[in-house]
C-alpha cells in the first residue's frame, strides 16, 4: 500500500513507479510536484523511478486560475 | 537506462542526454563549449549565423551540422574540435569581422574561433558601426515568440538582407514592448523613451523578460494561457469533480466535453493572436470567437465577434446544465453587451433551476418558461426580460437573496431549503468552483471581504487535493497570507495570471509549501515595485501594505451593517451535500468521511440520518477554521478587527474605531 499525500491510499505491486501512481490517482494535471518519501522526483524520472511498498508520496498540485 | 534518455560520444567521452533535445545543449551540459551568434536560450533556434556547427557521425557517415538546431535521435558521436569544424569556424569568423570589425560581441567570437585578421574579407559591404546589425535575428524571433507580434523581419536577399519593419515604414502596430532592444547583442536596436518614468526601468525590463521568456518557452505545456486562456481550467475541474454542475449539486458530468477548452479550440477561437488587457502582455490570455451568427435577442441575424469565453463563463454554463457551446457563446455575448456580469447570472439562474424542478416556483411565477437545468432557450429569453426590465427576468435580475425572501414571503417557500441552495453570502452570488471538499475553501469563499468570489483565496487545491494545510491553524495561515496577497496585486493594479497560471521550472526545487507560493514569481513582483518606485519590498512589507486596506475594507463592511460572522456563513451547498441525490451521488466519500473522521456509527443508518451527521460534522469543522482565520487575522469571534489590531497597522483613527468600538471582546 502507497499512502498519497498523508491521506489517500493507493495498492502496490512490483515496479511500481512514479508515473503508475500518478495513474492510479487519475493525476494528469500539468503543475504537479512529486516528492517520494520527502525528497523530490524529477519530471523525467517519473516513467522509471520505483516506488517501494509503503512509501509515502506527496503529488502537490500548483493551483493556477483562481 | 534512464526513459527518454539517449547514449552518444562528445569527443571521444561516452554521455547520457535527453532524447530529442538539441545538441547544443546537450554540448554544453556536458561542460563542452562551442561559439555560437545567433543561438539565444530563450528563443526557438534559427541556424542562421552556423557557427556552431560540430562534426557529427552516424551510421559510419560523417557530416558538418547546426548543433543549436540539431535534435539528438539516434545513437551519435559528435567531434566539436575536429579539423574541418575548426577550419570552417574560422574561416566563418574572418568573414562576419571582414563585415562588422568593430562589433565588440563579433570580436569576442572571433578570437574564440581563431580568427584574427580583420582584412581578410574587407569589402564595400564592411559597416564599421560597433553597434551595427549582425542579423542574427533574435528581435525577429522575440517580437514573434515573446509578444506574438510579427513586426520585425528581413527583407532583401543574400547580400542585400536586413532588418526592417513592413515597407520599410514605422509601424503602427508595433506595441513598444522593447523585446526585440532588449535581445539584440549589439545595440543596434535601442531604446530611446521610458514611459511613466519608472526609478529603474532596466529592473524592471530584465525581471519583465524573464517572464516573457517563461510565457514563450513554458506556457505550451503548462496551463496554455496563450492558446485557450482560462477555458483550459473547465477541463481540469472537471477532472477533478470541482466543476458546478446543477447549482453546485455535482462536480463533473459526462457532457463536459461539449463545452471544454478542446471544443471551444476548435470549433470557435478564431483569433490566434495576441489579445491583452493591455499592450505588452505576454500571457495575452483573452481569446475570443469571430463571425458567430446570433439566434436570439435584439442582434438576432447578425454575425458578431465575441469576447470569450473565459473560464467562469462556461462553468456558469455547467452550473444551468447547459452543455451547448453555441448557446454559452450566445449567452456571453449578452451578458457583454448587456453589462451582465456571467458569474452572477450563472449561479443565480442555477438556483432558479433548481428551485423550479423542486416545485418551490412554476410556470405560473416564471413567465411560462420551463426553467428546468439545460433549458437553453429559456435562459436566453429569460436574459432578454432582464435588460428589457420586463416579466420574471425584473425579478431574477435582482439576484438570488432577493428572490430568497421574495419566494419565502409570497410563497411560503421552505426557508431553510432555500438558504441552503442559494449560492450566495452577503448578497453576491458565489463564482464557479465546488468547495464542498475543502473547508478552507469555503472560508476562503464567505470571509472575502466582498462577498464569496475566489479572487481573495483560491486554495482548493492545496487543501483538498494536496492535503498541505491539514490543521485549522495551517488553514487559518493560508487564509491569512493569500488574501492579503492576491490583495496587493489589486492594490498596485496588477495582474495575479503571470504569478501562478506560469510557473518557471526552477519552482520544482522547492518544499510543496513554499512551492505553492511560487516563491520566484514572488520576488519578480517585489522587483517590479521596486524599479518603478525606487523602495525595496519584501513579504513582510508586502504583508503590511495589503493588511492595511483588508483591514480597512473589513472595517468599511461593519460600517455598511455587514462585517461579523453571521455575514460569512456560507449557504450549506457550499459545504456538503444537502439533497440526498447529491448525497448518494457521492456516497463513498461521505460514509467514509462519517466513520473514518466523525466517528459516526453507520450500521442501519438511513441517508437522511447520515445527512444530518455529515450537515453537524461539516458545520462544526466550518466554525472551527473560521474561529482560527479570525484569530490569525487578529480579528474577534465576531469577525471584527480588533483596535489593538488597527494599532498594530498604523490605521486606529478615530472614525474606524468608532465603527468597531461597540464590537470587541
Ligand atoms: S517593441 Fe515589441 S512589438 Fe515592437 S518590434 Fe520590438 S518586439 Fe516587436
Ligand atoms: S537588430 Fe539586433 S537582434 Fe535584430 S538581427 Fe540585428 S543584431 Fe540581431
Ligand atoms: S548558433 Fe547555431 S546557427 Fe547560429
Amino acid at each position: 500500500m502507497i499512502i498519497v499525500n498523508n491521506r489517500d491510499k493507493v495498492e502496490w505491486h512490483e515496479g511500481m513507479t512514479v508515473q503508475d501512481v500518478l495513474d492510479a490517482m487519475g493525476y494528469d494535471y500539468a503543475l504537479i510536484t512529486v516528492t517520494v518519501e520527502g525528497t523530490l522526483v524529477p519530471e523525467d524520472d517519473y516513467g522509471t523511478q520505483t516506488v517501494p511498498d509503503g512509501s509515502n508520496v506527496g503529488l502537490f498540485h500548483l493551483a493556477h486560475g483562481g | 537506462m534512464a526513459d527518454g534518455k539517449i547514449n552518444i560520444t562528445i569527443n571521444g567521452i561516452e554521455a547520457s542526454v535527453q532524447k530529442g533535445s538539441y545538441l547544443l545543449q546537450a554540448l554544453r551540459d556536458n561542460g563542452v563549449a562551442v561559439p555560437t551568434l545567433c543561438h539565444h536560450k530563450d528563443l526557438t533556434p534559427s541556424g542562421t549565423c552556423r557557427l556552431c556547427v560540430v562534426e557529427v557521425e552516424q551510421r559510419g557517415k560523417k557530416k558538418l551540422v547546426t548543433s543549436c538546431n540539431f535534435p539528438v535521435r539516434g545513437e551519435i558521436a559528435v567531434d566539436t574540435e575536429s579539423e574541418r569544424v575548426k577550419t570552417h569556424r574560422r574561416v566563418l569568423a574572418e568573414m562576419y569581422l571582414g563585415r562588422w570589425p568593430n562589433v565588440p560581441l563579433i570580436q569576442e567570437v572571433a578570437a574564440i574561433c581563431g580568427a584574427t585578421d580583420k582584412e581578410k574579407y574587407r569589402s564595400e559591404l564592411t559597416d564599421e558601426n560597433p553597434k551595427a546589425c549582425i542579423l542574427c535575428t533574435h528581435c525577429v524571433r522575440a517580437c514573434d515568440e515573446f509578444v506574438k507580434e510579427r513586426i520585425l523581419d528581413f527583407a532583401g536577399r543574400g547580400i542585400k538582407r536586413h532588418l526592417t519593419m513592413p515597407f520599410g515604414e514605422v509601424d503602427p502596430h508595433c506595441i513598444n514592448c522593447t523585446s526585440c532592444a532588449y535581445v539584440c547583442p549589439t545595440g543596434a536596436i535601442e531604446i530611446v523613451d521610458d514611459m511613466n518614468n519608472p526609478v529603474n526601468p532596466q529592473m524592471i525590463r530584465d525581471f519583465g523578460m524573464k517572464i516573457n521568456a517563461e510565457m514563450a518557452t513554458l506556457d505550451k505545456d503548462q496551463c496554455r494561457m496563450r492558446e485557450v486562456g482560462t477555458a483550459n481550467i473547465v477541463d481540469v475541474m472537471d477532472a477533478y469533480d470541482l466543476l458546478p454542475v446543477h447549482n453546485y449539486k455535482f462536480g463533473s458530468h459526462p457532457d463536459t466535453k461539449n463545452i471544454d477548452s478542446k471544443i471551444l479550440k476548435a470549433k470557435y477561437f478564431t483569433q490566434d493572436h495576441p489579445d491583452g488587457c493591455w499592450k505588452g502582455c505576454s500571457m495575452a490570455c483573452a481569446k475570443a470567437v469571430d463571425g458567430f451568427e446570433l439566434r436570439t435577442g435584439p442582434y438576432k441575424g447578425d454575425r458578431v465577434v465575441v469576447d470569450g469565453p473565459e473560464y467562469e463563463t462556461s462553468a456558469a454554463g455547467a452550473n444551468m446544465g447547459c452543455f451547448d457551446a453555441d448557446f454559452i457563446v450566445e449567452w456571453n455575448f449578452y451578458c457583454d453587451t448587456y453589462g451582465i456580469d456571467t458569474i452572477s447570472f450563472g449561479t443565480c439562474m442555477a438556483f432558479v433551476m433548481e428551485a423550479f424542478e423542486a416545485g418551490v416556483i412554476t410556470t405560473e411565477h416564471t413567465g411560462g418558461k420551463e426553467l428546468k437545468f439545460g433549458a437553453t432557450e429559456a435562459v436566453m429569453e429569460c436574459m432578454h426580460e432582464i435588460a428589457a426590465g420586463e416579466g420574471f427576468g425584473v425579478e431574477v435580475g435582482q439576484g438570488i437573496r432577493y428572490l430568497k425572501e421574495k419566494w419565502i414571503r409570497e410563497l411560503g417557500a421552505d426557508a431553510d431549503f432555500l438558504q441552503d441552495i442559494g449560492m450566495e453570502v452577503k448578497g453576491l452570488e458565489y463564482s464557479e468552483y465546488v468547495s464542498k471538499e475543502s473547508l478552507a475553501q469555503q472560508a476562503g469563499y464567505t470571509m472575502a471581504v466582498k462577498g464569496p468570489q475566489h479572487d481573495e483565496a483560491w486554495l482548493i487545491f492545496m487543501d483538498m487535493v494536496n492535503n498541505q494545510i491539514p490543521t485549522f491553524e495551517d488553514k487559518a495561515d493560508a487564509l491569512y497570507y493569500y488574501p492579503l496577497w492576491r490583495t496587493w496585486f489589486g492594490l498596485h493594479g496588477l495582474c495575479k495570471l503571470i504569478w501562478n497560471d506560469i510557473v518557471p521550472l526552477s519552482n520544482k526545487d522547492y518544499e510543496p509549501q513554499v512551492a505553492a507560493k511560487v516563491p520566484d514569481h514572488v520576488e519578480d513582483f517585489f522587483r517590479f515595485y521596486e524599479g518603478m518606485t525606487g523602495e525595496p519590498l519584501d513579504e513582510e512589507g508586502m504583508l503590511a501594505q495589503s493588511a492595511r486596506v483588508h483591514n480597512l475594507q473589513r472595517v468599511m463592511t461593519r460600517m455598511l451593517g455587514y462585517g461579523t460572522r453571521k455575514d460569512d456563513m456560507p449557504p450549506f451547498r457550499a459545504v456538503g451535500p444537502v439533497t440526498a441525490e447529491e448525497y448518494e451521488s457521492r456516497a463513498e466519500r461521505y460514509d467514509k468521511q462519517l466513520e473514518e473522521l466523525a466517528g459516526f456509527d453507520m450500521k442501519g443508518k438511513s441517508t437522511e440520518e447520515k445527512m444530518k451527521a455529515i450537515r453537524e460534522y461539516r458545520m462544526d469543522q466550518y466554525n472551527r477554521v473560521v474561529d482560527a482565520a479570525y484569530d490569525r487575522r487578529g480579528w474577534t469571534r465576531n469577525g471584527v478587527p480588533k483596535i489593538e489590531r488597527l494599532r498594530e497597522l498604523g490605521i486606529d483613527i478615530p472614525e474606524l474605531v468608532e465603527i468597531i468600538k461597540d464590537d470587541q471582546e
